[in-house]
């Protein structure tokens, strides 16, 4: 099964019934020319745009302080999946959309599936391509070369290690997996109220970062109606059955994630690690004050010794959503977001999203910075080196809330209940495979 | 005269602590600070009063946002209770003391309606309403809240008890219009019953979550409902720097419920006053 | 008297609209079907059987039959036990017990429910402290063999005070001559609350009941709510409704999740006609 060239997504042309104001010709619009785009930004104009970010005011400013014609309303409907929902109903309803928003990574095919996304390249994209980190381009990239949104911020994993546990336990930081599992074994010993990690059980974000890590392709496009569904093959068992394996040997805990027992037990020293993205070491400074100062940042251990992998969980893009009447503004506007060097910089200093761009990935001023917290370690520094090391292949399903919602009760709760994660392995599998068939795909594996 | 019974005052004290301790604790938490909220005994107050600050903080958080759910909350529900109540009112009162083709079976199809789950009717109204550009508007919470089914069977009941046939009998012969003696006769004897109809309207709006979680995209329009459960699902977000929200739902809810439990005090003698003549003949 | 049709007109044209319209429009998006590709299709009542064979919506059905099983019994048997207390006389400061028994049914599901949640909390609720302190271990509050037990509690807590000052109305209602009339013939207080009370209560008892039907198969906000704290627990068809929003939601399969919601609304009825039936008075 050769792998396409270009990662991501196909987007499906002809299909997608019933999503609001799908028009056709933003998919194969002519460029727009200078003189159009110079037009659109000095016409009076009101934008709205839905973003979860906090403060994001600020950075709009700047947007409109550079081009006062446009008016930019922001609105705060939700984080995350409650944001979806309500796109998803006012798309279909046709009323209600904002004209650019903010969206994760893994939900852009599910959104150009529903052709509710508009391609970017009209409107000058593809020049500001290598700006970006390799892997998020093409994250937000469709199989046939469209560009869906520009990427605001990621979240490449690693590993937060608490130093102080390390020392006391007599652990070196693994660099494996296999040294990860040993030391997750050693330290329970030594101490049944400390575990070298937690996999929430209710966290697919992190599960799939793994899975990205360790080379899985769980999901592809093959074609305009056709998905390859890949969640029990050999890598996807690899990864299923070593976290399953630990959790149910009781060395590894599954507790929900950002939950208020969660944030205890990270305040407490119940997690020895804590594997997660980019945006973890700034989260966990507000979160865990208490632990100030014992913390270290490392790349995740790796599958084969000496290679250099990880994936990615987090971090999201802003779109421009299709039905908007003013598709230039809102293009310009989702491109000065995330490339103005003053707003990503902004977003990287005050709001802490990891940066996308290349630029910020190398400026000594974000990555020399040296936070208490982690002992006067250099973390950006840590997390923008594995930027660099993120796969650019991993593609997301064009139906994410039902696969994730799948994996939520069956491998999640196989984790929760420290049962069979091989089998439950399967189960998502067939759920996921059924739902697309169902919904008119044409599935392989 | 009447002998009191001890054994039955403290098993219903018994009852009462299970019915306000909730509450208590709730009061307590609202006075916490987030550190205390983990580490101190739930039951009881710590040192550190943080109750003022905490309110502070829940109405300054968001652009102080908390006070405009309050408002919506409060304008949603007077407004469809207050225009339910009175549409019961005037049906109910149509329906106990008219006898015209269809009423019974058309007062059977409206109890009926009482069964319809509300997820089958909040997906097609919301794309109904979407239709007539009703979505994220005031009127998409208030519209669907004016129909009380149970609400017209109250004063049905309330119109027959208490409504004096000879009372009409007497207006029709002085010569006034049906609605006049609706307004000028009617309205003042169905008093009680339409404010038990106004305050179990009232109660269903404020509590409404399903409908405006729907129906609405804009913060500034939320009801305290859906508010409170996205701060609270906010602080379950993470992937950000969401801050601590945590205080802020616990004593957010705390003062969410305060004008609800005062209206219900200032308004009780009517709860039941209205309701007898409902109970009974049920 | 045509005049009657003026006053009802009003409720009636609201009614039509709100309820009659998108009920029938329901109705039409049941029987077709749309999928992510290939559009809206004719389904005829495809989605019908595909739902009564649908495991996950038989199960939340069940669990919902087993909640109603659970706790209406407990929740209509305190309500009348405190409406009878109160309305006994033998009770001291029965005003005093009569509002705060009612006041959880002021606080609106969303926050009963997030409350409850943080009392339950295994860690720092006050329940787990106060076993931790005792060298307990935490009660399982928000486990898979706790949570129905758990949500149970959450709606008896909001529900007890609405039943009861319905059934205390209809026992104000209850003539005063008949309890004379038993207290000459020499009965106690139990025996008029037995004898009399009680069966005067039937109308009202059967009203709280129909409403119970009604408001366990439509559960949605409690949990909703407690999903966050226990995701592995509360699996998205944990009760038909979750399951409905669900599928209208998450898996955009709106016609599916019609078709449930019109399936659960028979099941109410069949359910509240069940509770008619086995409760109608026995010919003298």
């Amino acid at each position: 099964m050769k792998r396409f060239k270009a990662a991501a997504v196909v987007l499906v042309l002809a299909l997608a019934a019933c999503s609001g104001g799908g028009d056709d010709e933003t998919t194969k619009a002519a460029p727009a020319s200078q003189a159009d785009i110079d037009k659109a930004m000095q016409t009076p104009t009101e934008l709205t745009f839905w973003t979860w970010v906090p403060d994001i005011q600020k950075e709009v400013d700047m947007f409109t302080a550079k081009y006062p014609a446009i008016k930019v309303k922001v609105v705060n409907a939700g984080q995350g999946e409650p944001q979806y929902t309500k796109l998803r109903t006012a798309l279909k309803a046709g009323t209600g959309a904002p004209d650019a928003v903010q969206i994760e990574f893994q939900y852009i095919p599910t959104f150009s599936l529903t052709k509710s996304l508009v391609d970017l390249r009209p409107y000058g994209a593809e020049a500001q391509k290598d700006k970006f980190v390799d892997w998020t381009w093409s994250q937000v990239s469709g199989a046939n070369g469209e560009i869906w949104a520009y990427p605001q911020d990621t979240g490449p994993m690693g590993m937060l290690y608490r130093q102080d546990l390390f020392d006391k336990y007599g652990i070196e930081v693994p660099k494996t997996w296999e040294e990860f599992a040993a030391a997750a074994r050693k330290l329970h010993t030594a101490d049944p109220k400390v575990y070298l990690t937690n996999l929430a059980s209710n966290q697919n974000g992190a599960y799939m970062g793994m899975l990205w890590q360790a080379g899985a392709k769980p999901f592809a496009t093959t074609g305009p109606e056709s998905v390859t569904v890949n969640l029990n093959d050999e890598v996807a068992k690899k990864v299923g059955d070593y976290w399953g394996g630990l959790i149910k040997e009781g060395v590894v805990s599954a507790d929900p994630d950002f939950t208020d027992p969660w944030y205890q037990a990270l305040n407490r020293g119940k997690y020895a690690t804590w594997l997660t993205a980019a945006w973890g070491p700034v989260f966990l400074t507000g979160s865990a004050k208490s632990t100030s100062g014992k913390w270290r940042a490392a790349p995740l251990p790796q599958w084969t010794a000496g290679e250099n992998k990880a994936g990615n969980w987090g971090g999201s893009t802003t779109a421009v959503v299709t039905g908007t009447k003013n598709p230039v503004a809102a293009a310009k506007f989702a491109e000065f977001l995330n490339t103005d060097p003053a707003v990503t910089k902004r977003f990287a200093t005050e709001q802490f999203l990891f940066p996308a761009t290349k630029a910020l990935l190398a400026d000594q001023s974000f990555t020399g910075l040296k936070p208490e917290f982690y002992g006067g370690q250099t973390v950006n520094q840590v997390f923008s080196d594995i930027s660099g090391t993120v796969d650019t292949q991993f593609q997301w399903p064009p139906f994410l809330d039902q696969a994730v919602n799948d994996w939520d009760e069956t491998v999640g709760k196989s984790f929760a209940d420290k049962s069979d994660t091989g089998a439950a392995l399967d189960q998502w599998q067939q759920r996921v495979s059924d739902y697309a068939k169902n919904q008119g795909f044409k599935v392989g594996q | 005269m009447k002998r009191r019974s001890n054994l039955l005052t403290i098993g219903m004290l018994a009852l009462l602590v299970y019915f306000l301790l909730p509450l208590f604790w709730l009061v307590v938490a609202s006075t916490k600070s987030t550190g205390d909220l983990f580490s101190s005994f739930g039951l009881w107050f710590t040192a550190d009063f943080h109750l003022f600050q905490n309110i502070g903080q829940v109405f300054t958080y968001g652009d102080g946002v908390y006070g405009r759910w309050l408002l919506n909350t409060l304008f949603y529900s007077v407004v469809s209770a207050g225009g339910a109540a009175f549409l019961c009112a005037l049906g109910g009162y149509g329906f106990a003391k008219f006898r015209f083709r269809g009423n019974s079976t058309l007062f059977g199809v409206v109890l009926a309606a009482v069964m319809v789950p509300t997820t089958a009717l909040a997906i097609p109204t919301y794309l109904l309403f979407s239709k007539i550009d009703l979505v994220n508007t005031p009127w998409a919470i208030i519209l669907p809240s004016l129909v009380s089914p149970f609400g017209l069977y109250l004063m049905r009941i309330y119109a027959q008890d208490a409504i004096d046939d000879s009372m009409i009998e007497a207006g029709r012969i002085d010569g006034a219009s049906e609605m006049g003696i609706f307004f000028k006769i009617v309205l003042r004897s169905l008093a009680p019953g339409i404010v038990t109809v106004l305050l179990f309207t009232l109660v269903a709006t404020w509590n409404n979550y399903f409908l405006p979680l729907i129906m609405l995209n804009d913060p500034e329009l939320y009801p305290i409902t859906v508010g409170l459960a996205a701060w609270s699902s906010q602080t379950a977000g993470g992937g950000g720097s969401t801050g601590d929200l945590l205080a802020l739902v616990v004593t957010g809810s705390m003062l969410s419920i305060v004008p609800l439990i005062a209206a219900f005090l200032l308004l009780q003698r009517y709860w039941q006053s209205g309701l007898s003549a409902g109970g009974v003949k049920g | 008297m045509k005049k009657g049709y003026l006053f009802i007109l009003p409720f009636m044209i609201v009614f039509v609209a709100m309820l009659v319209v998108p009920l029938v429009y329901a109705a039409y998006l049941s029987l077709f079907r749309e999928q992510l590709i290939g559009g809206t299709v004719f389904a005829g009542l495809d989605n019908y059987t595909r739902a009564l064979t649908d495991d996950r919506l038989i199960g939340g059905v069940l669990r919902v039959v087993r909640f109603f099983l659970l706790q209406v019994p407990i929740m209509l048997l305190i309500s009348l036990v405190a409406a009878l207390a109160i309305d006994s006389g033998l009770l001291r400061f029965a005003k005093v017990f009569r509002l705060g028994i009612f006041v959880p049914y002021a606080v609106p599901a969303v926050v009963a429910t997030l409350m409850w949640g943080y009392l339950y909390g295994p860690d720092f609720g006050p329940f787990a402290q106060l076993a931790g302190s005792l060298g307990l271990p935490a009660p399982g509050f928000l486990t898979d063999g706790g949570m129905l037990g758990s949500m149970a509690n959450i709606v008896t807590w909001e529900f007890v005070g609405y039943n009861m000052i319905i059934l205390y109305a209809a026992l104000r209602g209850v003539p005063g001559e008949l309890y004379e009339a038993a207290a000459v013939d020499g009965a106690g207080s139990w025996r008029i609350a037995w004898s009399i009370k009680i069966p005067a209560l039937r109308p009202a008892l059967l009203l709280c009941l129909i409403f119970s039907v009604i408001g366990s198969f439509q559960l949605f906000a409690e949990p909703q709510l407690l999903q966050r704290l226990a995701p592995s627990v509360i699996d998205s068809a944990y009760t038909p409704n979750l399951y409905a929003y669900t599928l209208a939601f998450t898996g955009q399969e709106v016609n599916y999740a019609a078709a449930v919601s019109f399936l659960l609304g028979l099941v109410i009825v069949i359910a509240s006609s069940l509770v008619l039936l086995a409760t109608r008075r026995r010919p003298a």
